[in-house]
């Protein structure tokens, strides 16, 4: 194991080395550090050209100064951005953190909607909605991310916020979408044709009371989740939870997942008047969160039963999701001042930046913003990495489906919902876990494009810049920290892959 | 299954009760205050890429159009620009006379009132700081160069070096005087020098801030005292720190720690500064000059991408923009009824040299010496070239009021270009090109054989390989042969520099900063730093060194027509268009006027007026 891990590390360390040097030719070949001074007029031009040449050691072949910025690198000076005079580690700092940002939030959507679409798709294989499926996920997978970000621009930011300043949907266009909204669930969920009209009709119901209970009830201007949402979102929760995780025959669990339901519904009042009272932070709801989980656990424990193990897990689950929805409440609760801030100006869907300038406004105000700012580039992002997911989990979980272990478990007799989540389910990540580290990699490549259109000041947008600029050092720092990334990434996988598949072993 | 189905369809199920249930709800429960909101209205205005440094005097980082915008409204300074390229006079910050023309003296006086926003007046001090980095009579750090290779070899660290050295203020060689008051500066140049007053506008950074830091003395009083005192007894050792500190010190990325850095004299004060993001300035208190009217906060916003731009503008997320110009962002523009869209020139012009001594067509010595054999070859190229067909192609769409350049030296729009145009010569060249008068011009001058004209450009740059396209069609038509001897984008500039016998005639763009007239002769004169086709002219030479000493606005014109006449029979070369800008603004933003030379959008922020929020207030009734 140790072994190997040396053995990997030291492969890809040489990988690192070998590719700086390239990207480092390559880098400075395409690079003009005299763009800017070649159309001026100024007096002094030759000496402006000559400090030039001395401040980037252009006299130095450029093998040479690859040696000396390597000798820097690894003493841990990274150099200087020298068209703005700052130090790299300082300008990296900021744009890590933003694209982590914008990376965590876009791989973790995408990878729970694709895994979700891709299972569907596999356990309704040839099915209508297998073909859909396909076909909508090869057509994402193909759009350029370019293309993608200007029309989210144009139709998500622009078009909604003109529809917010008025927001009325024709009740033509509601039973439209509840229509097909209607035909998707029925081909999902699928079965017997009176299963499937059933489903809908239900779904159609459903969508189309959705629509008319916002437009109705003016939720687009005051947008919260009220006891009563937040009862009936509860409760279908729990329902579903306890369905994914025991099964609903597992009465105790159900039990427990709707308890914490209602605490839910209890701390609603309360939790409102704590907010006013302290001032908040990503910190405190951290721990509440964690105070959240105690609780959903206690709640499992509470109802006690052989398994109460399986009740606690079920219980913490629906307990993070509903405190979920009392936070979302609370951001939700500033919406109308924020919508109406000067700063705003009734356009809350933004297409640039990562937050408004001069909005002021309290922790609730700053978390809405951001995640306004977020909405867009998120999107973008999961658009396209949900096709790949999607693609990856419905082919892992067929080939699960058809292994000899998930027919002895149908045939002695566990139901289907425990043959599907714990014998294919499971089984089928397994593959997933090796493609997840590699593909947040290639988000991170991917974000270039979508930090750039949506001017977020990422290490995208950082590389870019100074790619154009001339600045080889920072371009430098980005691909060492993305090559360094890209190989530490394919080590996890190797490791995660064999710690979840037994058969695979890393000393062989 | 059965399970499975049945659950998803009762969770649908749940969501379908929700509406009934949740219709009775009413939604007085949502909060209206104003939690902490700010409640002030500021403009917004995009631009490509974020402030570096606010001290911009200096060259390396701090001279860049995205410090200037900025500047503008922190920095008071004595003179600046109108649309019209007017230079005037703000005398709320202090002003100027010339006090003898022989020497040439100009006194600067500093108004009382004004003050840097930490509260400390702003003084002769100031401009004295400003004289000595700008003079770079105090760099103990002469050039060295290697005899041989012309290699730099100076190491600009060693000794005194402000980096920040202009045309004119090396002339005054002598340190200048302050008054009793500290509020005057007399400054008397060695020379006379006809662009004074683009020199020393006014201070951009406070000496008393430079000399804390630099020189570790924490009353400013008492520092300011050292500084004038390094300046006067030219204290090496002091000013070795003093001039780091101006080159380096007010360069930043995001909001300093040290506020002090942010120290301003003009109407606005820097508040705010995310990387990347935003730059946000507010109303300095201190200031009391006349630009207290207009908004009371702007916003810088960073938006490297053009079409970004636009659709931030349509979003109503920034008020103004001042994007690249190109077709699919003047159309997106155009599209949208709620901005005003503005097409104008740019400070830049795009212009084609020719190169007299590479032995090339343009070059006596191909003619064994028979210059007028040249200059016909010169003469008769230019005549061809379709200045106006490459307008009308490749600028009209950008600009609809685009004409052809006519001036080597000065900006249209600027004062004096219609009179300088209308005597310089230029008609000898018709717009649209006249190739039956080439071709007589080639004639007449016994010129025979194949002409090959290697033209080199951008080879990045698809407008210039559409140029390149149009003026080979309109060569052909009189016999001169164009070879493409273009280079890359990270190449062209080396190639024009350094290979002249590469190249036969250039084409690219020079920029103007300024109006001012000695700008054009390192270009024009033999052996000028930016004379790279070897043109020599013994009477230009002598235009330009009267022209340097020229102080007059009328003389000056007289002698840049002189100038212009000899270029233009020369067959110098030819200008063909000034670079096309777009500006937008939004419909509820009033009053902006840009400029075609930095500060650009940003002129006249003193006159705009901005509609408050509240226009969609129906909406959350």
């Amino acid at each position: 194991m140790i072994s190997f891990l040396w053995r990997r590390l030291l492969a890809g360390l040489a990988t690192l080395l070998v590719s700086t040097f390239v990207m480092y030719i390559l880098a400075s070949a395409s690079m003009d550090p005299f763009g800017d001074l070649g159309q001026s007029t100024a007096a002094n031009k030759e000496a402006l050209i000559a400090q030039r040449i001395q401040l980037l050691d252009l006299d130095t072949p450029v093998v040479i100064r690859y040696f000396k910025w390597l000798g820097n690198f690894v003493q841990g000076d990274l150099g200087t951005a020298w068209v703005s005079d700052q130090p790299v580690s300082s300008v990296l700092h900021g744009a890590i953190l933003s694209t982590i940002q914008l990376v965590t939030a876009a791989t973790v959507i995408a990878i729970i909607f694709g895994v979700a679409v891709g299972i569907v798709s596999a356990l309704r294989q040839y099915s209508s909605f297998d073909y859909l499926m396909i076909f909508v996920s090869f057509l994402l997978y193909s759009l350029p991310a370019f293309w993608v970000a200007v029309l989210l621009k144009q139709w998500g930011a622009i078009g909604f916020n003109d529809f917010l300043a008025d927001p009325v949907i024709s009740w033509v266009a509601i039973t439209v979408v509840s229509i097909l909204a209607g035909l998707l669930w029925s081909l999902a969920i699928g079965g017997e044709r009176r299963q499937r009209a059933l489903t809908f009709v239900v779904a159609f119901a459903a969508t189309f009371s959705t629509f008319a209970f916002l437009q109705l009830t003016d939720w687009w201007t005051h947008p919260s989740i009220n006891p009563p949402l937040l009862a009936l979102l509860g409760t279908a929760t729990a329902f579903a939870v306890t369905t994914l995780s025991t099964g609903l025959k597992n009465r105790r669990a159900l039990a427990a997942s709707l308890t914490t339901v209602v605490i839910g519904l209890v701390l609603y009042l309360p939790l409102q008047v704590f907010f006013k009272s302290v001032a908040e932070s990503w910190l405190m709801m951290f721990v509440l969160a964690l105070i959240t989980v105690a609780v959903g656990v206690g709640v499992g424990y509470a109802w006690g039963g052989p398994d109460r193990g399986v009740s606690a897990r079920t219980a913490a689950i629906t307990a993070v999701l509903v405190a979920a929805m009392l936070f979302i409440n609370q951001v939700m609760r500033v919406w109308p001042a924020y919508y109406n801030a000067p700063a705003i100006n009734g356009r809350p869907v933004p297409t640039i930046g990562d937050r408004t300038p001069n909005l002021g406004g309290n922790f609730w105000v700053t978390t809405l913003d951001q995640f306004m700012h977020l909405l867009l580039p998120t999107l973008a992002l999961v658009l396209i990495g949900f096709a790949a997911y999607t693609r990856y989990s419905r082919s892992s979980m067929l080939e699960v489906m058809s292994q000899d272990y998930i027919r002895t478990a149908r045939s002695k007799g566990l139901p289907e919902r425990t043959v599907i989540m714990r014998h294919g389910f499971r089984n089928s990540l397994i593959p997933l876990a090796t493609v997840v580290p590699i593909d947040i990699i290639t988000l991170l490549g991917g974000a270039i494009i979508t930090e750039r259109v949506f001017a977020r000041p990422g290490m995208g947008t950082l590389f870019l810049f100074s790619l154009t600029h001339a600045e080889i050092e920072p371009v430098m720092a980005y691909l060492v920290i993305v090559a360094a990334l890209a190989i530490i990434a394919n080590i996890v996988a190797d490791l995660v892959y064999a710690g979840l598949d037994p058969r695979i072993r890393v000393n062989a | 299954m059965k399970i499975t189905r049945k659950a998803a369809t009762a969770a649908v199920a749940s969501l379908s009760l929700l509406a009934l249930a949740a219709c009775s709800s009413g939604d007085s429960d949502t909060s209206d205050d104003d939690a902490g909101i700010n409640q002030s209205t500021a403009v917004n205005v995009a631009w490509e890429s974020g402030l570096t440094s606010v001290n911009t005097d200096e060259f390396n980082v701090g001279n860049a159009t995205q410090n200037a915008i900025v500047t503008y409204l922190t920095n008071a300074q004595f003179n600046y620009y109108d649309p019209d390229l007017k230079l005037l006079k703000d005398e709320s910050f202090g002003k100027y006379e010339k006090v003898s023309e022989d020497p040439l003296t100009i006194k600067y006086t500093i108004s009382d009132d004004a003050t840097w926003s930490d509260g400390t007046p702003v003084t002769a001090t100031d401009s004295l700081l400003e004289w000595a980095a700008t003079s770079g009579n105090l760099n103990t750090i002469e050039g060295t160069f290697d005899p041989e290779s012309g290699e730099d070899q100076t190491d600009y660290t060693a000794g005194v070096f402000f980096n920040g050295v202009t045309p004119g203020a090396p002339f005054v060689t002598k340190t200048p005087e302050v008054s009793d008051d500290n509020k005057s500066i007399t400054y008397v140049y060695d020379k006379p020098f006809g662009d004074w007053e683009l020199e020393f506008q006014g201070p951009t950074v406070p000496a008393h801030v430079v000399a804390m830091h630099a020189l570790g003395i924490d009353d400013p009083t008492e520092a300011s005292d050292a500084l004038v005192k390094a300046i006067q007894d030219n204290d090496v050792e002091k000013l070795k720190p003093i001039a780091e500190f101006w080159n380096h010190g007010f360069n930043f990325t995001k909001l300093p720690d040290d506020a002090s850095l942010l120290v301003s004299d003009g109407p606005f004060i820097i508040s705010e500064y995310v990387e990347g993001q935003y730059l946000t300035v507010v109303r300095n208190d201190k200031y009391k000059g006349d630009r207290t009217t207009g908004p009371d906060t702007f916003t810088f916003r960073y938006i490297d991408d053009p079409m970004g731009q636009v659709q931030a503008l349509q979003n109503g997320e920034v008020d103004i923009i001042g994007p690249q110009a190109t077709a699919d962002v003047l159309s997106a523009l155009q599209a949208l009824d709620t901005v005003t869209v503005e097409n104008a020139d740019e400070g830049t012009y795009e212009h084609i040299d020719l190169q007299f001594t590479n032995g090339g067509p343009f070059d006596p010595n191909t003619y064994g010496g028979d210059a007028a054999k040249a200059l016909a070859v010169r003469q008769a190229f230019l005549t061809a070239l379709p200045r106006q067909a490459i307008i009308d192609n490749l600028i009209k769409p950008l600009n609809p009021k685009a004409e052809v350049r006519n001036s080597f030296t000065v900006i249209p729009g600027a004062p004096n270009y219609d009179e300088v145009v209308a005597n310089n010569g230029s008609d000898a060249y018709p717009l649209a090109g006249d190739p039956d008068k080439a071709k007589s011009i080639l004639a007449a001058a016994g010129v025979t054989g194949p002409i090959n004209v290697r033209l080199v450009f951008n080879g990045d740059n698809t407008r210039r390989v559409n140029e390149f396209a149009l003026i080979t069609d309109a060569e052909a038509a009189i016999g001169i042969t164009m070879v493409d001897a273009s280079a890359p984008a990270t190449d062209w500039v080396n190639k024009i520099n350094t290979a002249p016998n590469d190249w036969d005639a250039s084409m690219f763009g020079w920029q103007s900063t300024s109006t001012a007239v000695t700008a054009s002769d390192p270009t024009f004169r033999t052996g000028g730093s930016q004379n790279k086709q070897g043109y020599s002219n013994a009477t230009v030479d002598s235009l330009y060194d009267e022209l340097s000493v020229a102080i007059d606005p009328d003389e000056q014109t007289r002698i840049i027509t002189d100038i212009e006449k000899q270029l233009w029979a020369d067959a110098f070369g030819t200008t063909i268009f000034q670079f096309p800008g777009i500006h937008a603004w939004s419909k509820k933003l009033s009053g902006p006027e840009p400029v075609s030379i930095s500060p650009t959008i940003m002129y006249g922020f003193w006159d705009w007026k901005i509609e408050g929020s509240g226009a969609t207030d129906e909406a959350t009734s």
